[in-house]
């Protein structure tokens, strides 16, 4: 189950009108690429990815899971968006309430193991591994974590474990942390044990509403076994401004260890049809990546052009992430900045993200003078 | 338009010695183009943008394989849907049966009668455009003809023996259809059949079930050309960009076109977009060391060299000290640092050593063959060593 329904408020008007792992990245993906990739390689089959917050861009993108490999005969992709029952409607007030209200589903899969996503992140990762370990541990429940730099371990949930690596207890954003251990927000259960735990909370009145915030407390405190696994590899939380455009510039190069040339754990996208890109007579492009259907005669360094975008004569672009189908101006200048999808920047913009990164909306006009008549 | 108006037939059975080695193990349906297409993409793609529904295409017994390696399940092409179908027939089966003095044009007319279309269109993939059938069409109902033959005006050094040339009135009716002949050459600009036809479905199925009888080519682009003099046919002038590829020549020169950005608008930025088979590639990456002007790339690439006036297909890797001017670079080749291809086109999977040079000139361009490994340097005729700078 991917968890794909959160609003990113924190990612400004980048989402405004689109659910945050809807987010263009590096070139030709969208943020949930990386976790449906993962998912189709690490074998898994049915995958429910639920949604909620502007979620027309997500399923549009998402489809039935033909890009990824996964609308085979025995797999599938379902949307699940909250919907009204014989007892009223609901959102999804969290995680695990999300969970919760698609018992359904999950049910007509029956599976003994449930694998709970977030569809914000970049990173690669053999779910298969974290199954095997989550056996061998016998456990009912498995977080994966990160080792993050001690500094920053008040920013996330820490897993203080023993030294088998069970979890001994769990602190949300601890201003003094005793381990550097991060959840990564991804969990193995036992499903059957889980669906009870579920079921009996909302039976009552003490709705669990959130895997972090109540369902692991409730295990712990229920003396379930619950372990690490400890994962090791790039991994990006893309949820702010500063973390997605950093996260694209690290993209960018090609000896980064996300690797993303390896034809073994190939990271899939919806693809779109356009022509190859051009560079004229006037172009310039350095340290770069570049996809179909752009058109380049200006100058590009240390940046990403998504599909169809274009970059007039002597403009500059410089450190900076252009989104799907942005349409660059004459003598432009950009550094150090995102521009949304379908924006269009007039000549002789200038955009200077020294200070703070700079962000031009979706289909956002600026610069451009109307002619009247 | 109503969905099954129009049926179409694609025929893929023509070769050319001239565009060897290039069509070696191909048919010229599968020769790559402009980075990430192949020759058949344009055809289909017209076909398909014209709502057409059905096709059904014509290739060479042991041509198949990069056919279907390419088509797949159609589903690029949207050919894979409920109503939409498509259909390979070999054209060796029809003469097989013509051999044995049976009905050989029966599997076609069995698709014709079976698509309920009321016309069909005929097309091949040797002559490169985006052309709006539905235009066609309209003119075809307007005249009210057997047929609609479309042709352009074009230079006659852009058309090869085996083409047929139209003389027409001023009004567009044709007066004489013949072969085209260097020697015979009158004007500048001859009118060239484009091999698209046009036809009402039921009047194709009768003309083929007499032809027959008498033996008329199992070749239908064949037979439908012989039918344009003895029947009523008007004739669709088409304006937009075309190359019609026959050699080596004429391939290079139509690659080269894609680089002039008036040219490549015009075949792949129409209002009809062109549908090829999706790769799910990486962005093609440009390293700090990278120097391209005036050229073309697809998905998939390091590019650390020099690039001029070329055109980069999905997944090829140009070192650094590189210098790639005015070729063709077909999936997958790798160039190894310091190596220099001038005036070359390099079929799919081609290594080219460090240092290595290849130089051909714009008349003769060199051309390596697919996995060729090129471990010396090799220089086209008329080419001294003496030119090269090193």
């Amino acid at each position: 189950m991917i968890l794909a329904g959160g609003k990113g408020s924190r990612l400004g008007k980048l989402t405004k009108n689109i659910a945050k792992p809807a987010v263009p990245f590096g070139g030709r993906y969208r943020i949930i690429d990386f976790t449906l990739s993962n998912c189709a390689n690490s074998g898994i089959k049915n995958v429910g990815v639920v949604t909620q917050y502007q979620p027309l861009a997500l399923n549009n993108h998402v489809d039935n899971g033909t890009s990824w490999g996964l609308d085979g005969i025995n797999s599938g992709v379902t949307i699940l968006q909250p919907y009204a029952g014989s007892e009223g409607g609901k959102w999804f007030e969290g995680t695990a309430h999300a969970i919760y209200q698609n018992i359904a589903y999950i049910d007509e899969m029956n599976p003994e193991y449930l694998l709970v996503l977030s569809g914000d992140h970049i990173y690669k990762m053999d779910y298969e591994e974290m199954l095997e370990t989550h056996k061998a541990n016998e456990a009912s429940l498995t977080v994966a974590v990160l080792e993050v730099p001690e500094k920053e371990a008040s920013r996330f949930g820490i897993m203080n474990t023993d030294e088998n690596d069970r979890i001994i207890e769990f602190e949300e954003k601890p201003e003094n942390p005793k381990s550097n251990l991060a959840s990564m927000g991804i969990y193995i259960f036992d499903w059957s044990r889980l669906r009870e735990v579920l079921l009996s909370s909302y039976s009552k009145d003490d709705h669990m509403l959130d895997f972090g915030k109540h369902v692991i407390p409730s295990y712990l405190e229920g003396g379930e076994n619950v372990f690490v696994y400890r994962f090791a590899g790039y991994w990006k939380d893309v949820g702010t401004i500063d973390s997605l455009w950093e996260a694209n510039m690290e993209f960018i190069n090609p000896e980064m260890n996300l690797d993303i040339r390896d034809k073994s754990w190939r990271v899939y996208s919806r693809n779109t049809i356009s022509p190859p890109n051009f560079l004229t007579d006037t172009a310039s492009v350095t340290d770069s990546l570049i996809v179909d259907g752009c058109y380049v005669a200006g100058q590009i360094e240390n940046s990403i052009l998504s599909n169809d975008v274009q970059v007039k004569e002597g403009s500059k672009i410089t450190d900076s992430f252009i989104m799907p189908g942005a349409s660059i101006g004459r003598d432009v200048t950009i550094h150090r900045a995102i521009i949304g999808e379908g924006a269009v920047v007039g000549d002789n913009t200038v955009i200077d993200g020294t200070e703070e990164v700079g962000v031009v909306g979706y289909s956002e006009v600026i610069g451009v003078t109307m002619d009247e008549g | 338009m109503r969905a099954n108006k129009i049926c179409a037939v694609l025929g893929n059975i023509q070769r050319y010695n001239a565009l060897l080695p290039l069509t070696n193990e191909r048919p010229l349906a599968t020769l790559p183009f402009a980075c990430k297409y192949r020759l058949i993409d344009f055809p289909l793609s017209s076909i398909v943008n014209a709502n057409i529904n059905t096709v059904y295409m014509i290739f060479n017994e042991g041509e198949t394989q990069s056919v279907f390696d390419h088509i797949g399940g159609g589903k690029e092409w949207n050919l894979d849907g409920v109503h939409n179908r498509f259909f390979i027939h070999l054209y060796q089966d029809f003469l097989k049966l013509k051999a044995h003095n049976q009905s050989y044009y029966r599997p076609l007319i069995d698709y014709l009668e079976k698509s309920k279309s009321e016309y069909t269109v005929y097309m091949s993939s040797k002559m490169i455009c985006n052309i709006d059938l539905r235009a066609v069409l309209k003119i075809h109902q307007q005249q009210n003809n057997e047929m609609t033959v479309v042709y352009k005006k074009v230079e006659s050094e852009k058309i090869c023996q085996t083409d047929a040339v139209l003389s027409l009135t001023d009004n567009g009716q044709i007066t004489e259809v013949r072969p085209y002949m260097e020697h015979l050459q009158t004007s500048e600009q001859e009118n060239l059949c484009m091999d698209i036809y046009i036809v009402q479905t039921d009047w194709l199925i009768r003309e083929l079930k007499e032809g027959q009888q008498e033996g008329t080519p199992a070749d239908i682009q064949d037979f439908l050309r012989k039918k344009i003099h003895t029947v009523k046919s008007s004739t669709y002038e088409h304006t937009g960009y075309l190359s019609n590829i026959f050699d080596i020549n004429s391939y290079y020169n139509a690659s080269l076109d894609m680089l002039n950005q008036q040219k490549f608008s015009s075949l792949l930025y129409s209002n009809q977009k062109i549908y090829t088979k999706l790769k799910n590639e990486v962005p093609t990456y440009y390293s700090e060391s990278s120097e391209v002007n005036n050229s073309q790339f697809a998905t998939g690439c390091i590019i650390e060299g020099k690039v001029e006036g070329s055109s980069i297909s999905r997944g090829t890797v140009i070192d650094k000290g590189t210098e790639i001017i005015d070729s063709i670079i077909m999936p997958s080749a790798k160039i190894c640092a310091g190596a220099r291809v001038q005036n070359a086109i390099l079929d799919k999977e081609v290594v080219v050593d460090p240092g290595v040079q290849i130089i051909g000139t714009r008349e003769n361009p060199v051309v390596i063959e697919k996995y060729q490994h090129v471990t010396n340097d090799i220089l086209a005729n008329g080419v001294a060593v003496g030119d090269i700078e090193r």
